[in-house]
């Protein structure tokens, strides 16, 4: 395997995560109440995301966008998500615009619905989109490979 | 003076097509050979020399012929020859020949062959012309028609131009408007000597833009970005199954619907990281409108076993998920759950299969079930049975 590719890296940081996770958190036998499991899941779901953007760094708007907003969960959101708002708001103005010139796109509706799910979508013209979309995809599909790739190794043990 | 006055008659010629006609017709047959070269000289001033003497000593054999590669001399040769050709047609003198009527034939041809190039024009088409031109050369010394050799001329010219150019354009035949820009034109292209492209000022010459392509800047623009929005979608199309879509509309429906599968198969297997019983309802309550529920495959092992298809089981299977669900929809989660089910709607339920079936996993089988609509489940629900990896599965290299 490539040293140096982004399954690889990702692949490091995901396991490194896991493992301080489960350290910090042993595995319950008995089924633990809702909140809890909850939080687990959340804590892994986080793992992946930003393990998957580190490896990536900031070279991807997707990227920066969900480092972006994994910060900024925490409790310093108020000023934060403003922050975040009015910065997304003259992007996508711009970007809006942009569009508005060049009206016959004829996909602005799935471009919203894109924007919407691609982080950090919002604020790009269709043209960087797709690359990032592109690139998203990519990413998922190595995520998704690891974590199946874990499933079986750890459901043979 | 005669040369000169002759020459601007000519050049008078070109410029007003109606007149071409009569006008210089005579004063050419008087001295033939010597206007033309004058001519031809003036026209051709910066070539070199050596195509003149043979074009004014038809009876040597030109030597450097095939071997120079003077643009210059491939200009004069193509248009000795497109001269000889329309003396040839305007009928005066030595037509009558078969040798000449041949010549005739093989002339046309030749020119055809010339004119019906448009693009990228190669050696050896310079190379026909150079040969046969030699050959045509000693056949026939007198000065055609004016009005003729001047079209022949200049038709010589703007093909020669078109050869050297290599330019795309398609080949219009130069109508008679056309001479004076085309003659300029190539003025400039001999004195430029190899320059690609024909002055953009040059508005007659271009009687139609290039295929497709508008000069307008601001239409250049949008098809660059439409150009690179099709690359993108192109390159899309790679990553996403079912990409046999043509309709860019569609395309991006395509792509939506895989992103939102690959972002929920994380949710799912990074549920079932938990290794353990999965918690249904929190995942419940962030699914929204319920649209969507799964459960993990918890542990795995009441799943190991089910075979899918099983009709009788899985009949069982949905009239107590719907009884279930009518009274709590967590019990019947967990009952799912239990049984290693899980809900989805259908059209995520094929995307999933087809893509399962094709993808890394090929250990994930799915039987797709329709219930319809028992109790208060929406009629978009499945059942779907997914059989977990069974240790058979090769750990891959992890």
């Amino acid at each position: 395997m490539n040293p140096s590719s982004l399954k690889s890296r990702f692949t490091t940081r995901f396991l490194r995560a896991l493992t301080k996770i489960n350290a910090h958190k042993p595995i319950s036998s008995s089924s633990p109440g809702p909140g809890e499991i909850f939080q687990r899941y959340r804590r892994i779901k986080v793992a992946a995301d930003k393990s998957m953007a580190y490896s990536v760094r900031s070279r991807r708007t997707w990227s920066r966008a969900t480092l972006w907003r994994l910060r900024t969960r925490s409790p310093r959101s108020r000023l934060a998500t403003h922050a975040r708002r009015s910065w997304v708001k003259t992007r996508s103005t711009r970007a809006a615009s942009h569009g508005k010139e060049k009206k016959e796109d004829g996909g602005t509706v799935e471009a919203e619905e894109l924007r919407e799910l691609v982080p950090g979508g919002e604020a790009m013209d269709l043209c960087n989109l797709l690359d990032e979309t592109a690139h998203y995809i990519k990413c998922l599909t190595t995520q998704l490979d690891i974590l199946d790739r874990q499933e079986c190794t750890s459901r043979e043990l | 003076m005669q040369p000169c006055s002759r020459e601007m008659q000519a050049m008078n010629s070109l410029l007003n097509p109606t007149l071409q006609d009569q006008q210089i017709q005579t004063p050419p047959l008087d001295h033939p050979t010597s206007s033309h070269d004058d001519f031809l000289e003036q026209m051709l001033s910066t070539l070199p020399s050596c195509s003149w003497s043979d074009l004014k000593s038809p009876w040597d054999p030109p030597k450097s012929d095939e071997t120079d590669n003077n643009v210059g001399f491939h200009y004069d040769e193509i248009l000795a020859s497109k001269l000889r050709h329309h003396q040839i047609n305007g009928g005066d003198g030595g037509g009558s020949s078969p040798a000449a009527a041949a010549m005739k034939i093989m002339m046309q041809q030749q020119m055809m062959l010339t004119m019906g190039v448009s693009t990228g024009a190669t050696g050896s088409h310079h190379q026909n012309d150079v040969v046969d031109c030699s050959s045509f050369k000693s056949l026939n010394q007198q000065g055609g028609e004016g009005s003729n050799s001047m079209q022949a001329l200049f038709n010589g010219f703007s093909a020669g131009s078109l050869h050297e150019t290599n330019q795309s354009h398609h080949f219009h035949h130069p109508q008679t408007p056309n001479f004076g820009a085309t003659a300029r034109t190539v003025m400039n292209q001999s004195q430029a000597s190899g320059s690609t492209t024909p002055a953009p000022a040059q508005p007659k010459q271009r009687v139609r833009a290039r295929r497709g392509q508008a000069t307008d800047p601001h239409s250049i623009a949008e098809r660059l970005r439409r150009e690179r929005i099709a690359e993108r979608m192109k390159a899309l199309q790679e990553l996403v199954p079912n990409a046999n879509k043509t309709d860019k509309a569609s395309m991006l429906d395509e792509i939506i619907d895989y992103v939102k599968f690959l972002q929920l198969q994380v949710k799912v297997l990074s549920m079932s990281r938990l290794g353990g019983a999965a918690a249904v309802a929190p995942l419940v309550a962030e699914g929204g409108g319920g649209r969507v529920q799964t459960t993990a495959n918890g542990g795995g092992s009441s799943g190991g076993n089910q075979t899918s298809g099983n009709n009788d089981s899985v009949a069982v299977t949905e009239h107590q998920v719907a009884k279930l669900m009518e009274e709590d929809m967590g019990s019947a989660m967990q009952y799912l759950q239990g049984k290693g089910l899980c809900l989805m709607p259908i059209s995520l339920a094929t995307a999933i299969s087809t893509s399962t079936c094709h993808s890394r996993n090929p250990m994930m089988k799915g039987a797709l079930l329709q219930s319809n609509g028992e109790g208060p489940s929406s009629p978009s629900m499945s059942v779907l049975t997914v059989q977990s990896a069974t240790p058979t599965m090769g750990n891959g290299g992890l």
